[in-house]
Formats: C-alpha cells, structure tokens, sequence
C-alpha cells in the first residue's frame, strides 16, 4: 500500500512540464504505480488545459497587440502540415526489465529509453546511474542488501526516492513499494533495510554525513550522489 | 547591438496590419463570431475526429485557428521568445495532424488532450535547446499516445468490431476515407462529397467497392 505521495504544487509542477527531466521520470513512476495520483494527474491536467485554452486572455499576457503570424505564414504551415501522413507506428511499450542482485527488477515506463550504467557496490550499497543530462540532478538506482543501511545523513540540496522493490524504515517512517520521498537539507535520516530493497533517485548535490567522521563517509557521499 | 528600438517598430507594424486584418475579418465573416470569441468552441471535438477519419483540412484549419495563438501565449512563457513559440505551434499542430486518431473523446476534453500534446512538445524542446538531450522523453514521462492495451475480458461484441475496424483499415485509402465517413460519421453522401471534394457518384461507387470487400473478407473468415 502506497503511504507516500507527491505534494500537489509538485504534481502541478509535474502536468505542466516544469519540472526537471530527471525529477519529472521519478513522478511519472510513482504516478505509473498509483491510482490516487492518476486520477489527481487527469484533474490538473484538466484544470491546466482549461487555463490555456479556455481563458478570455488571449491578450493579456503579451500586451496589447496580439503577437501573431501573418495570415500568409499560418497557411504555409498549415500547407505543410497537412501534407504529412498520419502517424500510425505503433509506440513501443515492452517493459524493460535490468538485473539487480542477480533478480530481475521491471524498470517504470518512464525509463524505457534511458540507459542504465554499470553497477558499482560499496559493502551492502551499489548503485548504477542512468545516462540522463539534467544539469546538476543525477539519477540512479540504489540498491541496499538485506540488512544493510545508510549512514546518518542529510542533504545538502534535495534528493527524491522512489521505493521500486522491498522496503526500508527510518526516523520519519516506514516505506513500501511505489512510496514516494522527497528530503531536503531540513530532514535527517538513517535508511534501514531488513529484506533488502531498490530505489530510484535524483539527487541535486552530494549527501552530507551528520555523525561519525566525515572524511571517511564522504566517498560514500559522492558514491550515492 | 541596438537593434530593439527596430524590432519594436516592426513589432508595432505588424500589429497595426494585424488589427487592419481583424476589422476586414470582422466585416467579412459574420457565421464565425461564435468562434471568434475566446471561450472553447463546441465542435473542437468533431474537428479531432475528422481529422482523424477523413484527414480533413478545414476542421485542422480551424483547430489552428483556435489552438495556435493559445499556444504561441504558453511558448513564449515556457521557452522565453517569440521564434521558438512559433516551432511549438509548429511541433504542436504537426503532433495533433498525425496523431489524432489516438484522440479518444470518451477520455476527456479535446482541449485537455491538446495540452498534453502541447506541453510534451515543449519539454522535449526545453531538452534539446538546454542538454541537447536527442532522446524524446516525454512521451515515456507522459504516456499520452501509449497504446491501449486490448483489455484482457473481451466481449464478442467488441472482438468483432476490432476486427471490423481492422478490415475497414485495410481498404484502400480513398474507399476507407468513405466507409469511415458514411458509417463512423454518420455523414450523408452528399456531405461527404462535398468534404472530400468529389462528385456524390464516385462516393457511392466507392462505398460499393469498399463494402463488396469487406464482405468477401467477412466471409472468408466465416468459414
């Protein structure tokens, strides 16, 4: 049962295509495994295209001559447009399915062109990137051995979790599978695992130990970042 | 370097032909004043489907007409300039020409797929223009023209009209444009010759040949 949900101004943020490319996967992920968040998807989305399309304001927001092509550039695209054939290929829509710990996990339909690198492992931790250019956001699946933890930590930008397999606890909570986490440098944590799991993440920046000492954990940081 | 003061001459020549244009407009179409009024015109829906069924270009025409000054207002607030919201129209109205028979109207408003059209074109834009990112992703992100999936627990019914639409599919183009029109449609012959722009007897003798076909296929597999 899916406990944890985006907020709404983030799945505003989502309809409307703001967000950033790797943050807008792992929405669509969770949005993928939760029918609470479908149906709150289809009402925004609703909602924003009445915004755009239904308002009388078609002025108001670029002054007031409506910037507009001339009537002989419409037709030319209009021209061009027309002339094309319709697009029946059938879109691709096999689940792609990648090896962690020798199990075979089902990637979220949003990842489906997106390739994974190798895993690197750092005791009961590995991880394996995916090959997405966002600015300063790096994704990658985190994988945590039965048993296994993450140090104390916090963030020193923001770091959004899905839960894809298993499960994990910690100060705030328990999470299960399709739960969706986003924490900042205001939260504080110590992941725990008892049978082991496997995340999806976007972090923005290197996570930053609390306790222990912190030149040892710190590749351990730049490891999960 | 000091080239604004021009482009706001140019930007104030053009609105004055624009508003030039409008009053001509005004005078000359007087059936259109409903249309011309900002609020969402009732036959957005009908234009999709027959854009779909019959590749008409006066219902894509008027879909432009409605949907691109709108979206050229979301361009400019979403990519930041005039050049590069016209390429959404262009990307957008492009997406909508060649993917509306993906359009379900039971699924919702014309204007809320639309959006999502828009809005995927612009992402994959913002990606291209920031990380010359050449994967498309957002209809992975956004699953707009996934395919249905056939539903597990298929009735008879609907067994036999797939299977319908699929020898209708088959026809050639021309025949199929008709079958679609005259029976998806509902459209009398004289509409539909009036819409495809050929005279009602060529209507009827493709219908013949098309419905001949699609009885021998029917028959075929009966057997």
């Amino acid at each position: 049962m899916i406990n944890h949900h985006p907020k709404n101004d983030i799945l505003t943020a989502f309809v409307s295509g703001q967000l950033p490319a790797s943050v807008s996967v792992v929405v669509a992920s969770h949005v993928e495994l939760c029918e609470h968040c479908q149906q709150q998807v289809e009402l925004i989305t609703a909602q924003q295209a009445a915004s755009a399309f239904n308002s009388a304001s078609d002025n108001e927001l670029i002054g007031e001559a409506p910037i507009s092509n001339s009537e002989i550039d419409e037709l030319d695209m209009i021209d061009m447009i027309t002339a094309l054939e319709p697009d029946t290929a059938s879109v691709e829509t096999a689940p792609v399915e990648v090896a962690v710990n020798s199990k075979l996990l089902t990637l979220p339909s949003a990842l489906r062109q997106v390739v994974l690198k190798e895993w690197q492992g750092l005791g009961k931790l590995s991880r394996a990137r995916f090959d997405l250019d966002d600015d300063e956001m790096r994704m990658s699946l985190l994988h945590i051995d039965k048993g296994g933890s993450v140090p104390t930590h916090t963030h020193k930008g923001f770091e959004v979790t899905l839960l894809l397999e298993g499960s994990f606890d910690d100060e705030m909570g328990h999470y299960s599978v399709g739960d969706f986490i986003w924490l900042d440098g205001e939260h504080t944590h110590q992941p725990v695992t008892q049978e082991g799991c496997v995340c999806l993440t976007v972090s923005s920046d290197a996570i930053h130990f609390t306790q222990g000492v912190s030149q040892i954990l710190n590749p351990i940081g730049r490891f999960i970042y | 370097m000091l080239r604004i003061d021009d482009y706001v001459e140019q930007l104030k020549a053009r609105a004055m032909q624009k508003s030039v244009a409008a009053i001509d407009k005004k005078e000359v179409c007087t059936i259109n004043a409903n249309t011309m009024e900002n609020q969402v015109p009732p036959e957005l829906s009908q234009w999709l489907v027959d854009v779909a069924n019959v590749r008409c270009k006066r219902a894509f025409t008027e879909l432009f007409r409605f949907f691109s000054p709108k979206i050229k207002r979301f361009g400019i607030k979403q990519l930041g300039n005039e050049a590069q919201a016209n390429e959404l129209i262009q990307d957008t109205m492009t997406n909508v020409w060649k993917k509306a028979h993906l359009y379900n109207a039971d699924k919702g408003a014309a204007t809320t797929w639309v959006y999502t059209i828009m809005r995927n074109a612009s992402f994959d834009m913002l990606r291209r223009i920031k990380s010359k990112g050449e994967v498309q992703l957002a209809d992975d992100i956004w699953p707009t023209f996934a395919d249905e999936q056939p539903e597990e627990v298929m009735f008879g019914d609907h067994l036999m009209e797939k299977q319908m639409f699929n020898y209708v599919d088959s026809l050639p183009e021309a025949q199929k444009a008709v079958v679609k029109g005259v029976y998806y449609q509902e459209l009398s012959q004289e509409q539909l010759a009036k819409q495809l722009g050929v005279p009602v007897g060529t209507i009827k003798s493709r219908l013949r040949l098309a419905l001949a076909k699609l009885k021998k296929q029917l028959g075929e597999s009966n057997d």
